[in-house]
This record gives C-alpha cells, sequence and structure tokens, in this order.
C-alpha cells in the first residue's frame, strides 16, 4: 500500500511542475523573457473607439536591449529603443528621443520590470488557461486590493512565458483594453532590423533639465501604493497653458495632476472616455485642479481634492 | 433402465420392496429422477404436496451449474456494454472542451462586437480637435471622451454654454489628455534612475 501511495506521488510530480507554479511567479517569468528572450510579437491593441495592428519585435544587441514597435495601419509611426533610450519616429513631426525603460504604450513597463514593486497595489491570481495566438496560455488576474484603480488580465505563454493577451478591466467587469497578440515568433538570432537600429545615430535625448522644479505639493490622500513620481512646472503642449505638473503612478495606472489658473470656460467634474481614461476637475477659488488617469473617475475626484501645498 | 427397473422403483416406492432391492436400486443413479416422480405422484394423489413447489429441484439446480459458463459466457456482451459507454464519455470527453471553446469564442467575439457597436455609436460623437498642432503629437493614442459623462456635469447644461464655449471646454480637456499622454513618455524615463524612494526624484534639477 505505501508502495502504491510511493508511486503515485513520484508519478504526479513531474506533471505538477508546471501547474504548481504560482501566479507571482509566472509574473516574475514574464518579467525575465520579456527582458531577454529573442521575439517578434504581432498584436492588436484594442480600445473603445481604436483598432490598431502592432509589430514588436525585442532582442539583445552586445548585451543591450534593442526593441521596435510599428504601427502597421495609418500614417508610419514606429519607436525604437536601445538600452535605455527610446526614438520615437512618426510622420508629422521630427524624431525625438527620450530617456526609457521601454517603449511606453504597448506593454506596461512594470511588467519588464520587478512585480513585486505591484503588490502594494495588485494580488496576483492564478487563472484558467486557453488558447491565443495558437499557444496554450496561463491566466494571472491582477486584481485590485481597493476600487480606487482598475483590474489587469494576462495571459502568459506556458513555453516561453511572453505575454499574449493583455486585458484592462474595470469594476464592474467592462473591458477598457485589450492587447491580443496573434502571432508569436520566438527568434534563434537577432532580427538584422534590431542590428541596423542598434549601428543607427539617434537624435539626442531631450534634455529634462529645462524642466522648472514644481512647488511643494502633497496629498493628503494617495490610495495604496501610489507614488509621486515627478513634479515640475511646463506649458501644455496643446494650449500653451502654464500648469503644475505632478506625476503620480502605482506601476501599471499613471495619473497626472494639474494645478491652473482656472480657464474661462471651466471644465466638467468628472469625465470618462470608453478606454477608462477619465478626468477629473476641482476649483479651488481662481485655481483649477485636474487629475488625468486611467482610472476611476472617483478616484481622480477625490486626489484632486486631496492635494495641497506644503 | 428398462421396464423392468421402472417397476422396482414403484415397488420400492410403495415400500414392498426387500432391503438388497433397495440398495441395489440407490446405487443406480438413473432411477433416482423416477423415484422422486413416483413419490411425487402418490403425494399428489394423496393430496399432501406443499402449497409451493418448486418442480424438478435436482434438474433446475443442475441447469443452473450447466449454465454457469452460459451465464459467465454472456459477459463478454455485457462487458461491451460499458466498452460503448466508455467510447461515448470518451467521444463526450472531446466535446465539452469543444464546446468550452466555443464558449470562449463567443465571449471573444461578443467583446469584439462591444467594440465595434462603440466604434459605430462613438464615431460621430468625436471630439472636436481645434488645438493648433502640438509639437508632439499624442492625440492618435486616446479616445474621444464620452459625451454621456460630460452632461453628467449637470451646471453645464443649465448654465447653457455657446457653442464657442463648448468647443472652448473640449479643448482645454484635449490639451490636458495630450499632456498625459506625453507626460507618459517623458515620465518613463524617471524609474530609472532611482525607483525606491519616489517622493526624492525631483527630475528637473
Amino acid at each position: 500500500m505505501r508502495l502504491i501511495l510511493l508511486a503515485i506521488l513520484a508519478m504526479s510530480f513531474p506533471a505538477m511542475a508546471r501547474e504548481d507554479i504560482p501566479a507571482k511567479a509566472w509574473l516574475d517569468n514574464m518579467s525575465q523573457a520579456l527582458r531577454e528572450q529573442e521575439f517578434k510579437i504581432s498584436l492588436i491593441q484594442l480600445q473603445a473607439d481604436h483598432i490598431r495592428p502592432l509589430v514588436y519585435i525585442h532582442g539583445k544587441v552586445n548585451d543591450e536591449e534593442v526593441a521596435f514597435l510599428e504601427h502597421l495601419n495609418g500614417p508610419p509611426k514606429n519607436a525604437v529603443r536601445v538600452g535605455n533610450t527610446v526614438t520615437f519616429i512618426e510622420h508629422d513631426q521630427p524624431a525625438y528621443s527620450v530617456h526609457a525603460n521601454r517603449i511606453q504604450g504597448v506593454i506596461p513597463a512594470a511588467f519588464a520590470d520587478d512585480v513585486s514593486k505591484l503588490e502594494d497595489g495588485y494580488q496576483f491570481v492564478l487563472g484558467g488557461r486557453s488558447r491565443i495566438a495558437g499557444r496554450p496560455g496561463q491566466l494571472i488576474r491582477i486584481i485590485p486590493t481597493d476600487n480606487n484603480r482598475y483590474g489587469y488580465q494576462i495571459w502568459v505563454d506556458m513555453d516561453t512565458f511572453l505575454p499574449l493577451r493583455f486585458d484592462m478591466i474595470s469594476g464592474d467587469k467592462q473591458l477598457l483594453e485589450q492587447l491580443l497578440v496573434v502571432e508569436l515568433l520566438v527568434l534563434d538570432e537577432v532580427p538584422a532590423i534590431l542590428k541596423e537600429a542598434y549601428k543607427q545615430e539617434w537624435p539626442a535625448v531631450m534634455s529634462q533639465s529645462d524642466r522648472d522644479s514644481g512647488e511643494d505639493w502633497q496629498f493628503s490622500w494617495l490610495p495604496a501604493g501610489f507614488k509621486v513620481l515627478v513634479k515640475d512646472q511646463h506649458r501644455l503642449i496643446g494650449s500653451k497653458e502654464a500648469v503644475e505638473y505632478i506625476a503620480i503612478s502605482d506601476g501599471l495606472a499613471s495619473i497626472s495632476v494639474y494645478v491652473a489658473k482656472a480657464g474661462e470656460s471651466s471644465l466638467p467634474e468628472e469625465l470618462v472616455t470608453r478606454n477608462g481614461l477619465s478626468l477629473a476637475t476641482e476649483r479651488v477659488g481662481n485655481a483649477e485642479v485636474v487629475a488625468v488617469g486611467k482610472v476611476p473617475a472617483e478616484t481622480l475626484s477625490r486626489i484632486a481634492k486631496s492635494i495641497m501645498l506644503q | 433402465m428398462d421396464k423392468l427397473g421402472q417397476e422396482w422403483v414403484s415397488a420400492a416406492v410403495d415400500g414392498e420392496i426387500d432391503e438388497h432391492t433397495l440398495a441395489e436400486l440407490a446405487a443406480d443413479a438413473d432411477s433416482h429422477e423416477q423415484w422422486r416422480d413416483y413419490h411425487m405422484i402418490g403425494d399428489a394423489m394423496r393430496g399432501e404436496l406443499p402449497k409451493a413447489m418448486s418442480l424438478d429441484l435436482s434438474a433446475s439446480i443442475m441447469a443452473a451449474i450447466e449454465d454457469e459458463p452460459a451465464i459467465v459466457a454472456p459477459q463478454p456482451i455485457v462487458t461491451e456494454e460499458p466498452k460503448v459507454a466508455e467510447t461515448k464519455v470518451a467521444s463526450t470527453g472531446k466535446i465539452i472542451p469543444l464546446f468550452k471553446q466555443f464558449g470562449q469564442y463567443a465571449i471573444a467575439a461578443s467583446v469584439a462586437l462591444v467594440a465595434v457597436v462603440g466604434v459605430q455609436n462613438y464615431n460621430q460623437e468625436t471630439l472636436v480637435d481645434n488645438s493648433p498642432l502640438p509639437v508632439l503629437n499624442t492625440r492618435p493614442l486616446i479616445g474621444s471622451a464620452s459625451p454621456v459623462s460630460l452632461q453628467t456635469g449637470a451646471v453645464q447644461q443649465n448654465q447653457s454654454y455657446t457653442n464657442d464655449q463648448v468647443v472652448e471646454q473640449r479643448r482645454r480637456i484635449n490639451a490636458y489628455i495630450q499632456d498625459h499622454m506625453l507626460q507618459q513618455r517623458l515620465n518613463n524615463g524617471v524609474n530609472i534612475d532611482d525607483n525606491t524612494e519616489v517622493d526624492t526624484i525631483p527630475v528637473a534639477q
């Protein structure tokens, strides 16, 4: 009898090897895969009123990460990353470079980083499996610990640990945004385009020193896990309006808080776009606090109300 | 046993036989049946038969013993039935995941449908982009604001804004959203330099 039990145990262990990986470890593996593997993914980005096809290629040249992102539809719109410099090449303006560790706008940078930084605001829960892009995918739910932010779901390829699908979900389980991989190719060697990108001379990184340091704004309340990243003074790119600016983030959700002289036309108190981006306004005397970000409008409202000058 | 033997048995049943013949009869297995039959006939004539009577008990037992291989023999047929059931289970086992997949496709399709409906509904009501051509055009990255939410600010409705004011308001909303999108690109690098104590990162210094 004992022998039979031992035999059953011995037989079940190899089978459980991959089943037993906790959700956090899946994300750790994905983070490592995103940084170290050489791959090409074709994906579609699905937002309320946009469907965009994209190609993302990642590899390593001379031990430096090189990545290339291309929008396949519409006017040419590409981004190249070499090391910690990301250059945006867009049809309607000269190319410019910024200091960044990931190409922003596709797979959240936090997923290629240390995922334990997200644990203040989110819980990781292992979900079911499904087939995506012809590959077996393991679902990991990234559940917010409070109602102040949206939840996420990510499907990770069971062979390579690369992401296959990424959903942003509102509190009432509405899909706000989706990244869906349609083809994943693991490459044997660095593709020529990345070698070319590595050799290429890119515009110098835009200097951040012309940013005026902002006032010492503080928040009496921020949702758990949110931290202030940047404070500065600048002019809005569109309207040239002078604003005090504070950037806060919990790793996945980023919020911009602006303090400006109240305009002639007041802004709506709360505004929600269909892709989850919200805007909230709080008027204080003749000043206006505007918070923008992909979090529920109530959160923005509360943040806008909690700002104070130290 | 011949006719003579049968008479012997009959005589033995009636007790008209001597010890020796009885022993001989007992040794003769063939006449046992007749012995029993005669006894039964006698019992029936005397009205001494039991109410429930198993006729030909030894024969039925013998038949049962003889049938035993016959009962075992149909077992392949019996086991064939589970086999059929098994194949049924196996085939349904294949069907279930298939249906599950269809379920998932249906969910995915419904999501896509919602998205498409959304496009149809909201395309007509996209924000008027009146802002001067920005240096960094991040506009295509964002979705248009939902007019439903715009109306939730009931104050605006009451104050009955002029068209210019609505345009101006939208322009300002756009300016903020554009700037937010741009800042995402610029702030991304902040994490590299120092991501332990974020409060102590004044970028502009």
